[in-house]
């Protein structure tokens, strides 16, 4: 059951958020999970001569859309989230240890069809401290 | 930088010939990149959703940021990840949800592939992007992701 009520959203509306901040520990763990190890990610002292991200490492790119995955998940009230749901992104900036991760996702379009309630959204994914990450946007399925 | 990936978590399988190897004239769409197998276990969900701020609460749905997990995997193992690329973007769409136990099959093949001229001071350049589609089943044979990838590849690459 959808966490929120189709019937009152509104184009314009910005939905439920989710966050994600990202420590060199929470990179270090995801490595374990996904076995990859690439200095970009792990080698804090090596990344500290790169001048390519400013001396630091950056998060695995896939880190950087949990907060969107999370937020589709709560909003449909799923833990996986509905058939026919989509996102489309572009990543615009790397993502390193300190930054705080928050999904952005505002009403664009609102419809029915197949007897599905159907949001269209602009998403963004944003640090806490300002900057966009990445940019797109998501289609939402409501229950 | 130095690529360092643990090769072992998965089983992969498709042509000797891999994305490398290839220069991009012959990248074309529907070109086989491989795949690989996984059984989702309950000790990596648990695992992962602890890190990711929850615990799994004996939901057998596994957290959907796991099927990048794997894809990541499989990606590496079938050298999808060419060196000095850069990921682009996503896209993502949803069918059935994996469980705990379900053995995955995510294939890779390309999907097109573009080249994007560029002017600045009075200089050409071309910009050459890769798609890969990156789509999983489980043991039934059902959709549960397609992902397709985009690529900037480098500059130097013919």
């Amino acid at each position: 059951m959808s966490k929120i009520d189709f019937a009152s959203v509104q184009v314009g509306d910005t939905l439920p958020s989710k966050s994600l901040a990202v420590t060199q520990q929470l990179i270090n763990e995801y490595a374990d999970i996904c076995g990859d190890y690439n200095s970009i990610h792990v080698d804090v002292e090596g990344m500290k001569s790169n001048t390519m991200f400013g001396g630091s490492t950056i998060a695995h790119g896939t880190i950087n859309v949990e907060p969107v995955l999370q937020a589709l998940c709560d909003i449909e009230g799923l833990l996986w989230p509905a058939e026919g749901s989509k996102i489309d992104l572009q990543f615009r900036a790397p993502v390193k240890p300190g930054f705080t991760l928050v999904s952005n996702l505002v009403v664009k379009e609102k419809k029915t069809e197949g007897g599905k309630n159907i949001l269209v959204c602009d998403m963004k994914i944003q640090n806490k401290d300002g900057g966009d990450l990445a940019m797109g946007s998501t289609v939402i399925v409501c229950s | 930088m130095e690529q360092k990936f643990n090769t072992s978590l998965v089983t992969n399988f498709g042509p000797a010939k891999m994305l490398p190897d290839l220069k991009f004239a012959e990248m074309e769409p529907g070109w086989d990149c491989g795949g690989g197998t996984y059984k989702v276990t309950k000790e990596e969900v648990d695992k992962f959703a602890k890190l990711m701020g929850g615990a799994n609460k004996g939901e057998i749905t596994i957290p959907i940021g796991m099927i990048y997990i794997f894809g990541l995997r499989i990606c590496w193992d079938r050298k999808v990840f060419l060196d000095g690329a850069i990921r682009a973007g996503d896209k993502i769409s949803f069918f059935k949800p994996a469980k705990i136990g379900d053995t995955i099959t995510t294939r890779l093949s390309i999907a097109d592939k573009k080249e994007v001229k560029k002017e600045k001071d009075g200089k050409v350049r071309i910009n050459r992007f890769l798609y890969v589609d990156m789509n999983a089943t489980n043991q039934s044979g059902e959709k549960i992701v397609e992902i397709q990838m985009s690529f900037l590849l480098p500059a130097t690459m013919q």
